[in-house]
């Protein structure tokens, strides 16, 4: 069984459940080398996640503190620059620092936010999917389908204009298009599980259905959805600047990664760092949350195929 | 296995190499270039409500009368001279020796044909609303019609440059579907291709009965992407582009390659506030409130600091160039202390929260940046302002309609590029109109007033009463005329035009 | 295997119907088209008039009922904006779209397939995490940041191409590029675990004892297999290309279907949306049969699955 990703990005295929194979983990020094990458990049995310949750601490200035008089300044190293700015103002003069770090507060808000409301949905339904299997499976996959299908802006534009812009729609939007892959993933892995001996016998023994798929199947897959939670919450960030450029994005004067990126589109060609350095967070941080997600794998269990 | 894949990508290669080049029959030379943020939906403007149809519309057709670009006035084209028989009765003279594209000659029952076609309430014509005071339209002889109105009309001149003459042979032989796709008007160039959403190529009428264009194709390209815009400008590729940000300035002035201009255009921009309760009781049906709000912004500065200067201080909503403006008033100048202090006289003396919806910038020039800098002078005065930015277009105008939108929203208006008083103060300030936030019978008995005789010298007396009226009792945030930029490269002279309405065939080659 | 077909062809009758369903009813629930349509200035009755003339008075199920019998008869009914057939409309974007996005596949093969494979050949060295980051930064860079980058560079600095529109050769290069950078990492990962996967099976290992030469054996016998993961998802990624469409055309004016139904649906030109999210479908979802078809030829456990 092969899936993908409502927007494409992790791909898993299993055509043994990769839980199954997994075994407890062990830890060592050499272990532990093996995964220097990981590491790194968990420490940066920690870096980033900590600015974010003490961004007012940190930031040097309030990041909707609007000063016409100072619009587009550049970074501190370039001619015209201050030490007061280190990385320059925006269009309307705001603290381009200050915006970064409480950008980065909104974009994993929004991504840890979509996706425990994608995995949510797509958890349940893969499972019923592969549990029940017949009807209610092609059911379930003909919605995961028409989901893969549908035009996601026709979507967005739809909760937009209904709900109205806000970051708890934003993040319902985001939740609502990534369900299928979980969805898919997990179906898969539960179809092979429920021929398990284990789960055989524990039907025999009269347990009911809850029973056996949320204590039976369902920690066999914790790691599984682990992983791929980890690095859709990378997808989620950079489908937010998507958003963004259709106008439907987190709304300003919020700062978040996606739209700063998405307004600094049009002053690529004079104040470039309006776009850059938002653009910079969100490529360390992806990259991070990608290496993190590849040695979570490797350590919860070598084989599976992500 | 691998052979499918080698033969998908071949064919993949083929299909993406292999697709036909344009023909390039015309030389860089000969061609100018011109680019649109979006394209027309039809080559038949009264069928349309875009700027885009219009500006199409008067390279291909011609209209009754148009307005001369130096003095704003509306002047004779296709007509050669217009008077009011009576309160309701025009008598128009028609041009002789003019002829369509397809060779036929232009006359009276083309006038007659054209209006009503787009009078006709079975037919799906967006611009009949422009219109509906036409009530006939009668042939005296081939070059004289009259026009019977409903009621006195004062802007019926205004409005002979809002409709195309299209043929009555076409109208009645080829028909409507026909028509939006195959204009054939009286005008400079004539349409050789289409391809939606891609581009127009326009080829110059060489029997057109006024001045020659002096380039012989004009290609219109249709480029979304404003940093696109810019980059094909400054690369040699766009001849002429329009409404360029305020911030882009100097990337085209840098650039070596082109260069900008600007005009004051017929647009005024402003903040609506829901002095009608439309959306429910608030701050802003206290007339202190709406001051206070006056008082607290700083427009001069923001003109200044964010838009470059671009724009126009104005202390009403009627602009500049418009029939009826009152160059009298004198606008609000930033004061914080008087503001509070008005805001605490309104029962607000710890400030106010108010909600600012505010739209998307698709016809304003930098409005997320002005909108921030007014925000932020408001929050000074003690207006907590909570902004509710709708980033999409269709969903803000739709809200606005709905009586949604209040108590504060952004706003501009372009008069239809009708230039007088009453195109704007009749749809934003009477009460009950679609877009008015404002009701308030004094102010509907001038605008009602205003339209219902044909003396200019009344008119005008009518509509400096309502601009003080509203000014007095501070209706909306007044902000500014606006102005626009346009791109302009350098191996080509224009002017940048006050009515937004581009003309291919005024752009000349560079003297050297 | 007819049964699995026959299965796999009413699913996709259902999803394009379900698409075509939840479309109509989300499109009616943004707004009012006819708000659009008009003047901003129009008063009440020339409202109702046109509420009329485009039949919105009538309740949804009807208006949809209406659509659907024509649809199947292959009339979509005419644009409310152009008054042209939705279908001829529609038909007219449809090959750049095509072109523009299976130039991008193209692209994003040629990136992708030398970098998996050299990533899972040397797995866990540096070489592979160079790839790896690589590949974040293909996906962390939004596309849209992209193309401006490379109008930029290669039209602005180096005048080399041109900066945007559509025609000649010269035209494809970026738009391809750009849009292939956007599949290109997914694409990656997978040439990189498909080959990985393959290279620890047992017939290779048997290759490898007789002696058959290290390239060989890759070419030959990995990365053969490897294609069967890589071209259903590519099957599947179709749907999700046209994501990236909407951005690369919009940057690069290209005048194809996906920024003619984001548009459409800001219009809210009901025929339009309708023709173009129908047919859309119908490509992604033959394409995905399609796919299906074949691997469930090759590999016979998936149509039992």
């Amino acid at each position: 069984m092969k899936a993908v990703s409502a927007r494409g990005e992790v791909v898993l295929e299993a055509d043994e459940p990769a839980a199954l194979r997994a075994g407890p983990p062990r830890m060592s020094l050499r272990r532990l080398w093996r995964f220097k990458w990981g590491v790194a990049a968990t420490a940066i995310i920690l870096t980033i996640v900590g600015s974010a949750v003490w961004a007012p601490w940190i930031s040097p200035w309030d990041p909707l503190s609007v000063d016409i008089r100072h619009r587009l300044g550049p970074p501190a190293w370039m001619d015209g620059g201050t030490r007061a700015h280190v990385l320059g103002t925006d269009q309307v003069g705001r603290d381009l620092l200050s915006r970064v770090i409480y950008g980065g507060r909104v974009s994993l808000i929004i991504g840890v936010a979509a996706v425990l409301v994608s995995s949510s949905i797509g958890v349940l339904l893969g499972l019923a999917a592969g549990y029940f299997a017949g009807r209610m499976d092609w059911t379930i996959m003909t919605l995961v389908n028409v989901m893969l299908t549908f035009p996601f802006v026709l979507l967005a534009l739809a909760v937009i204009a209904v709900l109205g812009p806000s970051l708890v729609n934003m993040i319902i939007v985001l939740g609502i298009a990534d369900w299928p892959l979980y969805a898919r993933v997990i179906r898969a892995e539960t179809l092979a599980i429920r021929e398990r001996e284990f789960i055989l016998a524990g039907r025999a023994l009269g347990m009911s259905h809850a029973r056996l798929v949320f204590r039976q199947i369902l920690p066999n897959l914790v790691s599984v959805i682990v992983v791929i939670a980890t690095l859709q919450v990378a997808r989620v960030i950079i489908l937010e600047s998507f958003l963004s450029f259709l106008g439907l994005g987190v709304q300003p004067p919020t700062p978040a990664w996606g739209n700063m990126l998405g307004e600094g589109r049009v002053y690529m060609l004079n104040s470039w760092w309006i776009a850059t350095f938002p653009g910079l967070a969100i490529f360390v941080t992806t990259l991070a949350i990608n290496l993190m997600g590849n040695a979570l794998r490797d350590w919860l269990d070598p084989h599976m195929k992500l | 296995m691998r052979r499918t894949l080698v033969s998908g990508s071949a064919l993949f290669l083929l299909l993406a190499l292999g697709c036909p080049p344009a023909a390039d029959a015309q030389t860089r030379d000969d061609t100018l270039v011109y680019a649109l943020q979006s394209d027309v939906d039809t080559w038949d403007p009264p069928n349309s409500v875009l700027r885009e149809a219009i500006i199409l519309g008067y390279h291909v057709f011609d209209h009754l009368a148009v307005r001369d670009l130096k003095t704003r006035r509306v002047v004779p084209n296709l007509a050669l001279s217009w008077k009011a028989l009576n309160d309701t009765t025009w008598e128009v003279k028609l041009r002789q020796g003019v002829k369509f594209h397809d060779g036929s000659p232009f006359t009276a029952r083309d006038v007659k044909a054209t209006f009503e076609r787009v009078l006709d309430p079975t037919k799906k014509m967006t611009a009949r609303g422009n219109h509906a005071k036409i009530k006939s339209v009668e042939i005296v002889d081939d070059h004289t019609v009259k026009f019977h109105t409903d009621g006195p009309y004062p802007i019926f001149v205004e409005r002979l440059t809002a409709l195309v003459m299209a043929s009555e042979k076409v109208i009645k032989d080829k028909g409507h579907e026909w028509m939006q796709e195959h204009p054939i008007g009286t005008g400079p160039y004539k349409l050789v291709k289409w391809d939606r959403k891609h581009e127009h190529l326009l080829v110059r009428n060489d029997e057109y009965w006024g001045p020659k264009a002096p380039y012989k194709y004009v290609r219109i390209r249709i480029i979304p992407e404003q940093a696109t815009q810019i980059a094909e400008l400054i690369s040699g590729g766009v001849d002429v582009i329009k409404a360029v940000p305020p911030d882009q300035i100097d990337v085209i002035n840098k650039s070596g390659q082109a260069r900008t201009a600007s005009s004051p255009i017929l647009r005024t921009a402003f903040l609506q506030l829901d002095q009608a309760a439309r959306s429910g009781p608030n701050p802003f049906t206290d007339r202190r409130v709406r001051q206070a709000a006056n008082l607290a912004t700083d427009m001069d500065g923001i003109i200044k600091h964010v838009l470059n200067g671009l724009g126009d201080r104005v202390a009403t909503a009627v602009n500049p160039m418009a029939f009826g403006f009152d160059a009298g008033l004198k606008p609000y100048k930033q004061d914080l202390a008087a503001a509070k202090k008005l805001l605490a006289e309104a029962g607000y003396p710890n400030g106010v929260d108010i909600v600012y919806n505010q739209g998307p910038p698709t016809v304003e020039p930098g409005l997320l940046q002005t909108d921030e800098a007014i925000v932020a002078d408001l929050t000074k005065a003690g207006f907590r302002v909570k902004q509710n930015y709708v980033g999409d277009n269709t969903v803000f105008v739709a809200r606005i309609k709905d009586s949604k939108a209040g108590p504060m929203f952004s706003f501009s208006w372009g008069y239809y590029s009708v230039f007088d008083a009453d195109a704007i103060l009749y749809d934003i300030f009477k009460c009950k109109e679609t877009y008015a936030y404002y009701c308030n019978p004094a102010m509907d008995d001038l605008i009602i007033q205003g339209r219902s005789t044909l003396d200019q010298k009344k008119r005008a007396e009518v509509y400096a009463k309502a601009q003080k009226l509203a000014f007095d009792d501070a209706a909306y945030l007044f902000k500014w005329g606006l102005r626009g930029v346009w791109g302009i490269s350098n191996r080509v002279d224009y002017q940048a035009p006050p009515d937004e309405v581009d003309r291919m065939f005024l752009v000349t080659p560079r003297k050297k | 295997m007819k049964r699995y077909a026959l299965r796999q062809l009413l699913q996709l009758g259902v999803v394009v119907v379900g698409i075509s369903m939840l479309a109509f009813a989300i499109l009616h629930v943004i707004g009012d088209p006819v708000l659009l349509l008009l003047p901003l200035n129009a008063g009440k009755e020339e409202y109702e008039r046109y509420h009329k003339l485009l039949g919105l008075d009538k309740p949804v199920y009807v208006q949809y009922w209406k659509f659907a019998s024509r649809a199947v008869q292959g009339d979509f009914g005419k644009s409310w904006y152009t008054d042209t057939p939705a279908f001829t409309l529609v038909l007219e974007r449809m090959p750049p779209t095509l072109y523009l996005t299976s130039a991008g596949l193209v692209a994003a093969l040629l990136i992708a397939l030398p970098l998996g494979i050299l990533a899972a050949l040397k797995r866990h060295s540096l070489v592979d995490n160079l790839c790896t980051m690589l590949a974040v930064a293909g996906q962390a860079m939004p596309i849209f940041w992209l193309g401006i980058m490379l109008i930029i560079v290669f039209a602005v600095r180096l005048k080399a191409l041109p900066a945007s529109g559509y025609g000649t050769w010269q035209h494809f290069l970026m738009p391809a590029f750009t849009l292939g950078a956007f599949l290109a990492p997914l694409t990656m990962r997978l040439v990189r675990s498909g080959v990985i996967e393959i290279m620890n099976m047992d017939y290779i290992r048997t290759a490898r004892a007789k002696g058959v030469g290290e390239n060989t054996v890759v070419v030959k016998h990995a990365f053969r297999n490897a294609c069967i993961p890589i071209i259903t998802v590519l099957g599947l990624q179709f749907g999700q290309l046209l994501g990236g469409a909407i951005v690369t055309e919009t940057v690069f004016a290209w005048p194809g279907v996906a920024t003619l139904t984001v548009e459409s649906i800001r219009n809210q030109d009901f025929p339009v949306v309708q023709c173009a999210v129908v047919l859309l479908a119908l490509i992604i979802v033959s394409v995905n049969f399609l796919v299906d078809m074949i691997v469930g030829l090759i590999d016979p456990r998936i149509r039992l699955g």
